[in-house]
C-alpha cells in the first residue's frame, strides 16, 4: 500500500507551505535542496516512526531512506514487511 | 516557582563552600588566560561533574533541575566563569551524549572518567566557513574497512586545549543532508590529529578554546557515538542540555552581580545618601532583578519541560536569549552602578561584561534562535 499521498500532505504543511501537492514531485531530493534541515528531520523520523509504527533503526538512518517521498514511501513499506507477513 | 527540597538545598550548601577557593585568583587567571588544573582538582573533589550522571558510571543520579539548580549555586559562588564553563563543557558536549547514545563500552572508558574528573570533555561542531550553519560542515569521515578516516578542521573548540576526547561531528554521506552526519569520538592523542595553539579571546579567557586538525585521523568504527547518520540526532539532544547547563551558571552569576549592587548601592554615599535612595540607582537594580528572575523561571520551566518529555525547541531559544540578553545588560548595569570602580580590572565586573558577551554567541547565535523561533511560527519558509 503506497503511503505517498499522507507522506506528500506532511512534508508539505511541515517544510513547504506555498507548494501543492501537484508540484512536489515523488522523486524531488527533499535533502540535498535543503527542504528539510538538521531540525525538520529530527521531526519527519519521529513522524515516521509514530504515524506507520515503524522503529528505526541504526542502518536505516541512511539518507536514501528519507531523500524524497518515494524513498520515505519504500522505505515505510520495507520496514512494516515482516510484520505484515509474521501477522 | 519551584520549591527546592530539604536534600536539594543542602547540596547547594554544600557548594557554597568551595566558592572562595574556586574563585581565588580568578582576575589574574583571566589577565593571563590560564587554565588552572589546581582548580580542576577542586572541582573533581566538588562531585559537580558527577551530578546527572547514572550511578553506575560513576554518577550520582541526580535530576536535570536539581543539576540545574547546583549550577546555579556554581555560578553564584565561583568567581571564575570560564572554569564553569569548562565545567558545563565537559558534562554537556560528552558525558550528556555518551549516557544517552554510547555503548556500555563507550560508557565505562568516558563516562566513568567525565564524572570523576580525570577527563575533560569537549565537542567540535564548527567550521570556519559554515559558522553558525552546522549543517554545512565540510569535515568528512569515510569508511574504510572497520574504520572512518577523518579529514578536515574545527574552529572554536572550547576545552580544545586541555580536552583528553572529542566528540567530531563529520560528514559521512557527501550529500544526506542532515543524515549525513555521524558523531565521533576522538581521543585527543589519535594519530592523525592535531590541536591548535589556545585562541585568543574577548571573555571566558580561563577556559581554553582551539582549533582541531584531522589529517587523515583514523578513528575505529566502535568510536561512532549514536548512530552512522545520527549526528544531528545526538547534537539536539546535547544542544538542549548545553544551553540549560551553562545558561543557568549565567544565572548564579547575575544574583552573585545583584547582591554586590544591592551591598554597594546600600553602602555608597554620594551627596550625604547612599546611591541606592537615588531612583537613577534604584530603577537600574531593579532592572537586574527583573531579567535575573525573567531568565530564571524561563530555564527552569523549560528544564521541567524537557524532562517531562515535552517538545521545548521555542522555550529553549527562548530561554537562552533572555538569559544571554539579561547577562549582558546586568552586567553593563553592575559597571555603571560601581561607576569608575566598576570599569577598572580589579572589581572583577568589566571582566563579566566580557564574559557575559559569549553567551549571545556560544550554543547558537542570538540570531540564529530569532530564526529558529521564526520558523517554529511558520515564518521565514
Amino acid at each position: 500500500m503506497s503511503h505517498v499521498g499522507t507522506i506528500k500532505q506532511f512534508v508539505i504543511e511541515e517544510f513547504l507551505p506555498d507548494v501543492t501537492a501537484q508540484e512536489l514531485a515523488d522523486d524531488h531530493d527533499l535533502l540535498s535542496d535543503g527542504v528539510i534541515d538538521s531540525l525538520g528531520v529530527l521531526k519527519l523520523i519521529a513522524w515516521v516512526e509514530d504515524r506507520f509504527e515503524v522503529a528505526i533503526g541504526d542502518a536505516d538512518l541512511d539518507p536514501n531512506n528519507f531523500r524524497s517521498v518515494a524513498a520515505i514511501d519504500a522505505f515505510i513499506a520495507g520496514a512494516r514487511r515482516p510484520e505484515v507477513a509474521g501477522s | 516557582m519551584i520549591r527546592w527540597n530539604a536534600d536539594q538545598a543542602e547540596l547547594r550548601e554544600g557548594l557554597a563552600r568551595w566558592g572562595e577557593a574556586l574563585s581565588a585568583g580568578h582576575i589574574e587567571q583571566d589577565e593571563q588566560a590560564t587554565f588552572s588544573w589546581d582548580k580542576w582538582q577542586l572541582i573533581r573533589e566538588t562531585g559537580i561533574l558527577q551530578l546527572p550522571f547514572d550511578e553506575r558510571w560513576g554518577g550520582l543520579g541526580q535530576s536535570l533541575l536539581t543539576t540545574m539548580y547546583l549550577l546555579e549555586g556554581l555560578g553564584e559562588h565561583c568567581r571564575d566563569s570560564g572554569l564553569s564553563f569548562s565545567v558545563t563543557t565537559t558534562m554537556a558536549s560528552t558525558g550528556v551524549p555518551v549516557e544517552k547514545f554510547g555503548t556500555d563500552g563507550q560508557k565505562e572508558r568516558y563516562l566513568t572518567r567525565i564524572c570523576s574528573g580525570e577527563m575533560i570533555g569537549a565537542h567540535a561542531i564548527t567550521e570556519a566557513e559554515g559558522g553558525s550553519d552546522a549543517m554545512a560542515m565540510t569535515t568528512r569521515a569515510v569508511r574504510d574497512g572497520d574504520q572512518f578516516v577523518l579529514d578536515g578542521s574545527k574552529i572554536f573548540v572550547s576545552n580544545g586545549p586541555v580536552a583528553d576526547v572529542f566528540v567530531v561531528y563529520a560528514r559521512t554521506h557527501p550529500d544526506g543532508g542532515p543524515l549525513g552526519v555521524t558523531a565521533f569520538l576522538v581521543d585527543r592523542d589519535t594519530p592523525g590529529l592535531t590541536i591548535g595553539k589556545p585562541t585568543k579571546k574577548m571573555g571566558l579567557r580561563t577556559s581554553p578554546l582551539s582549533e582541531l586538525f584531522f589529517d587523515e585521523c583514523r578513528i575505529p568504527r566502535t568510536q561512532v557515538l549514536g548512530r552512522v547518520g545520527g549526528g544531528f540526532i545526538v547534537l539536539d539532544y546535547v544542544m538542549k542540555r548545553e544551553i540549560l547547563f551553562s545558561f543557568i551558571v549565567n544565572v548564579g552569576e547575575m544574583q552573585h552581580r545583584l547582591d554586590r549592587c544591592l551591598d554597594y548601592a546600600k553602602t555608597r554615599r554620594s551627596f550625604g545618601k547612599p546611591i541606592g535612595s537615588y531612583q537613577s540607582v534604584a530603577n537600574k537594580i531593579v532592572d537586574t532583578k527583573i531579567r535575573l528572575e525573567t531568565a530564571r523561571k524561563w530555564l527552569y520551566d523549560t528544564g521541567e519541560r524537557l524532562a517531562a518529555g515535552e517538545n521545548v525547541t521555542v522555550d529553549l531559544a527562548i530561554a537562552k536569549l533572555v538569559t544571554s540578553e539579561a547577562n549582558v545588560e546586568t552586567s553593563l548595569i553592575a559597571v555603571q552602578i560601581f561607576g569608575g570602580h566598576g570599569y577598572m580590572t580589579e572589581y572583577g565586573l568589566e571582566k563579566d561584561v566580557r564574559n557575559a558577551v559569549a553567551g549571545t554567541i556560544y550554543s547558537g547565535t542570538t540570531e540564529i534562535q530569532y530564526n529558529r523561533i521564526a520558523s517554529m511560527l511558520g515564518l521565514g519558509k
